[in-house]
């Protein structure tokens, strides 16, 4: 049965798009608490930026994404100095800045709409299309490059959290801001670097998912909603946690796809039902948080 | 003699002014000012229809110039009022009513079926005539709506068709994939009965959900299952572009026949190197004389050779313009029963020998051996390979 | 105190009179957006109270509009119940899923709660999509008409006054309940739900009632939106619109009635009619709106009115 080797592979990649965007979403919550809904318009955005860069201007592959990756860090710099800041040094409550950013939502929404149009692009990666690997396991070159891509993102900012003064002050002012800032922690600028981070993060999965098939401004809006179901499911406290639940979410639906005795259109009711049962039975998420030491 | 004094009493100028707007407008059709014609489009410029509706607007809008210029239709310009509808069917109704209200004559529907569907729920109240050339077989059978009129190729046709053409492949068992949209499940509904009452076995049907992350699980059954061919049905165009990459990564070589849907031109662009030698149902064939006279005056008018969505567009508004020429008037029950009485009308779609005509009570107008088959080569629209159902 | 009293009445019998004159002198595509619009502040104040005044940031207002919609239309076609049956019938399960939803709800704050409103939201567009000839799929149920009232057909400006019935008594209960202790009650929940709970509110039953009752609310208006068209598709009732509702209360003043309704009419007829002007970008123009709303005006255009009020009486 080479069929579930196969699968897993897709699967994989699949849960591994997944996990960059609850990554994003991780990356912004930590240090300030707010839900970035916006996360998904900037990974349908990273995979526009790299269209514009390698499908328009001709550059190659890895420049276009390389470049979406920077031009989302600057549009989500941008978006915390303009709509989030204002909102945090008045104190306006913790709703507020979760509401403006669903307002943001629209904004980039549209204003994709706008450029783009409604249809959809195709985006080409860095390899072609066909099939790579090793006997059973196998499946497309795209998916193994971002699989690969993503164990390499996912260490780097394990490292940086876990080894670096940046990001333990990440961590700290997760922990407490007020102490983080009595302690000298530059709270603006982690705030700023969170956003930029995340937003880079995000534009990465756009970017990486988009040769799977051809891009489209509507798929902003799944990439959220399943980003944040990944974060729920994994748990929101541990970098691990965002690609845990990318994967296990990824699985149930694509072995739901293949082997439930159901219509494949059901298969898409199963992420919304998981992100259902963990919030209401396990909203800490399958890994807990690491005690404090 | 009394000299002729304007009056100062305001209530006289009034009378007097009324007086002579009320001459004049009086005056005006018999000097002939010409008021225009209004023809309603509700079109989709910005949801998921665009890819396909904007080359087709091209046409409608190509073939209101080349009337006019030729002397318009009953002696007036022919006014094109365009509305979005975003393909949504809702707003599609809404905006089938605000075109009624500003005077249209008649409307075209060129955004999906079910689109044309919900504005049919508007159009019957004042038995408004509509046009349009979706391919859905239901759109005239749902409503009673005696002004509705349907002139493209149904999903029964194109699949008739298509089976001809396989006939001499020997196809036993096939593969059947499509979408969860309306029309997807329509054209499948078809293709399935058709198929099968050739004697060919459908040994596995897969549909692939719109926002779908992956076609793996389907084509992996579709694999299990050793098809001898692969029957499309869906008109998703992302979809359509995972559906084509899982084929090249699970190693498929059986031959891909798909609807009218895969001849949408952004196809050759999102699926650039994956639909090779992929058969598609068209109903374009760049021979046919009327075809012809359409291209020249395409690339007069944009400068390129034209695909064959924009001649659907063409035919719809022609198809208008004949009916409202025999009706001698732009009176809707008149024009209603010219629509009705088309016979023998030759479009620049349809195969070479075919023309649009409605049997007795039916308001389907597309010739059943009007479809072609066409094959994808070298990233192109190749040219016809077979035509009608024979 | 009886002069203000005569004057709340005589207001609202102004407005009854207006609202239900106007539909006689539109003209039809006038007509359709005027009911349109009446649909869309019926939601925009039931959703105001569940959101504004409880604070409960659910998106699944639109989902419970579906559900009315649908079930009225599903139970009068396929189980041949008669109108009234099949409304009552629809309100009762709106109500029990509204229940089963919110009490598994009380638990989830903030957007935590606004998430697994969305996920029930998608899972109903799932089943719709995927329900076959019950629901018609992806394209919805149509073909379908509003059966004959004690003989009458109610069409055309008289059904807009269905509509302006449903939104009427929805501001009245609502009004209603606001004064009362119970919206006081959801008021404090909104506020600081430790304090309300110390103070002796029963924070989850208050949330559950809330909940419900706007839910069955927007259930309602649902059911006097399927006989616009007479159609019903899973698009109308989908995530777009629900972050429109949320806007719509935000823009005008969550937690007022008066701003919840300015609201739905701002941005109804800014849609209605910039769309025609300027194309796709009011859109745009409505997400650019709404930053500055909450950057600017966090209190809405209510807030900025009751703020002029004020410094009128301010001045000498």
């Amino acid at each position: 049965m080479s069929d579930l080797p196969e699968l897993l592979v897709t699967a994989f990649a699949s849960g591994c798009t997944y996990g960059l965007v609850a990554l994003a979403y991780l990356m912004i919550l930590r240090p300030t608490g707010i839900i970035n809904f916006a996360v998904g318009e900037w990974a349908m955005m990273g995979a526009f930026a790299a269209l514009v860069l390698s499908g328009m201007l001709e550059l190659p592959s890895v420049v276009g994404i390389l470049g979406a990756a920077f031009a989302l860090a600057a549009v989500g710099w941008l978006t915390e100095w303009s709509v989030v800041r204002p909102l945090v040094v008045r104190d306006a409550g913790h709703l507020a800045p979760i509401l403006v950013l669903l307002g943001m939502l629209v904004v980039f929404h549209q204003a994709m709409l706008l450029i783009f149009g409604g249809g959809d692009e195709p985006l080409s990666g860095p390899f072609g299309f066909g099939r790579v690997g090793l006997g059973p396991v196998a499946g497309a070159p795209q998916d193994f490059f971002i699989i690969a891509t993503t164990l390499l993102v996912f260490g780097a900012v394990w490292l940086f959290f876990e080894r670096t003064v940046w990001g333990k002050s990440f961590e700290a002012v997760a922990i407490n801001r007020r102490a983080a800032a009595l302690m000298g922690i530059n709270l603006r600028l982690v705030t700023a670097l969170s956003f930029a981070g995340g937003a880079a993060i995000a534009g990465l999965a756009g970017v990486l998912d988009g040769p799977r098939a051809s891009i489209e401004v509507k798929t902003a809006l799944p990439f959220a909603i399943q980003g944040f179901s990944a974060l729920v499911i994994g748990g929101v406290n541990r970098v691990e946690g965002a690609l845990l639940g990318g994967i296990v979410l990824a699985l149930a639906e694509n072995l739901t796809q293949r082997y439930a005795p159901i219509p494949s259109g059901l298969s898409l009711g199963v992420t919304p039902l998981l992100l259902i049962i963990f919030l209401l039975v396990r909203p800490a998420g399958l890994l807990r948080a690491k005690e404090a030491s | 003699m009394r000299e002729l004094r304007i009056p100062t009493n305001w209530t006289r100028r009034g009378f007097l002014a009324a007086a002579v707007l009320g001459i004049a407008t009086g005056i005006a059709p018999a000097t002939g000012f010409a008021e225009n014609i209004k023809i309603g489009v509700i079109t989709d410029k910005t949801g998921n229809a665009r890819f396909y509706a904007q080359p087709v607007l091209q046409g409608i809008m190509l073939a209101a110039k080349v009337v006019n210029a030729q002397g318009g239709l009953l002696g007036k310009k022919i006014e094109l009022v365009i509305e979005d509808d975003g393909n949504k069917p809702d707003v599609s109704a809404s905006k089938a009513q605000k075109l009624i209200d500003s005077g249209v004559v008649a409307i075209i529907s060129n955004s999906s079926s079910t689109s044309s569907q919900q504005a049919q729920n508007t159009t019957i109240k004042t038995l408004t005539p509509q046009v349009t050339h979706n391919g859905s077989d239901t759109l005239t059978r749902k409503l009673d709506n005696k002004c509705f009129f349907q002139i493209g190729p149904l999903g029964s046709i194109q699949i008739r068709t298509l089976m001809a053409y396989a006939k001499s492949k020997n196809y036993k068992r096939v593969a059947l994939m499509t979408d969860n949209t309306a029309l997807g499940q329509i054209l499948a509904k078809y293709f399935k009965i058709s198929l099968e009452k050739s004697g060919v076995k459908v040994v596995v049907e897969q549909v692939v959900p719109a926002g779908a992350k992956s076609v793996l699980p389907q084509m992996q059954k579709v694999r299990a299952a050793k098809p001898d061919a692969i029957f499309q049905a869906g008109i998703l165009g992302r979809e359509m572009v995972l559906f084509f990459r899982a084929y090249h990564q699970l190693g498929f070589k059986q031959q891909v026949l798909g609807s009218f849907n895969l001849s949408i031109p952004s196809y050759l662009r999102t699926g650039k190197d994956l639909m090779e030698g992929v058969a598609f149902i068209d109903a374009f064939d760049p021979a046919k004389p009327e075809a012809k006279t359409f291209i020249a005056h395409y690339k007069k008018e944009h400068g390129k050779t034209p695909f064959s969505l924009p001649g659907y567009g063409y035919d719809d508004l022609m198809f208008l313009v004949q009916a409202i020429k025999r009706a001698g008037s732009t009176d809707k029950v008149k024009v209603c029963a010219a629509l009705q009485a088309t016979k023998g009308y030759r479009g620049v779609m349809g195969a070479k020998t075919e023309s649009y005509g409605f049997a007795a009570g039916k308001r389907t107008g597309f010739p059943p051996q009007g479809a072609v088959v066409r094959l994808i080569k070298d990233n192109k629209h190749g040219p016809v390979v077979h035509s009608g159902t024979k | 105190m009886a002069g203000l009293a005569s004057q709340s009445w005589l207001r609202w019998i102004a407005a009854t009179a207006f609202l239900c004159v106007l539909p006689f002198l539109l003209q039809p595509y006038e007509l359709d957006l005027y009911r349109k619009l009446l649909f869309w502040v019926a939601l925009a104040v039931s959703y105001n109270f569940l959101f504004g005044i409880t604070g409960q940031m659910a998106l699944s207002h639109f989902a419970f509009a579906g559900i009315g919609g649908y079930t009225v239309v599903i139970l009068l076609t396929q189980a041949d119940l008669g109108l009234g049956l099949a409304i009552l019938a629809a309100l009762l399960l709106a109500g029990i899923l509204a229940f089963i939803v919110s009490f598994a709800a009380t638990r989830l704050e903030g957007f935590y709660l606004a998430l697994a409103t969305l996920a029930f939201a998608q899972l109903l567009t799932v089943v719709l999509d995927e329900g076959g000839t019950v629901t018609g799929g992806t394209g919805g149920l149509t073909s379908y008409a509003l059966p004959t009232v004690f003989g009458f057909k109610i069409d055309g400006p008289w059904y807009a006054l269905v509509m302006v019935a449903v939104f009427l008594i929805t501001l009245a209960i609502l009004v209603r309940i606001d004064g009362s202790w119970f919206g006081r009650a959801c008021r404090a929940i909104r506020d600081n739900t430790e304090a309300a709970s110390a103070m002796g509110v029963d924070v989850a039953r208050t949330k559950i009632i809330a909940f419900t009752l706007t839910s069955v609310m927007a259930a309602a208006a649902g059911m006097v939106y399927a006989f616009f068209d007479n159609t019903v598709n899973p698009p109308v009732f989908g995530l777009e619109n629900a972050f429109l509702l949320l806007f719509m209360v935000i823009v005008g003043g969550s937690g007022s009635h008066a701003g919840a309704i300015i609201g739905a009419v701002l941005l109804k007829m800014t849609q209605d009619i910039l769309e025609p002007v300027v194309g796709h970008y009011h859109a745009l123009g409505l997400g650019v709106i709404v930053v500055a709303a909450i950057l600017f005006q966090p209190s809405g255009l209510i807030g900025t009115w009751n703020g002029f009020r004020a410094r009128k009486k301010r001045a000498p």
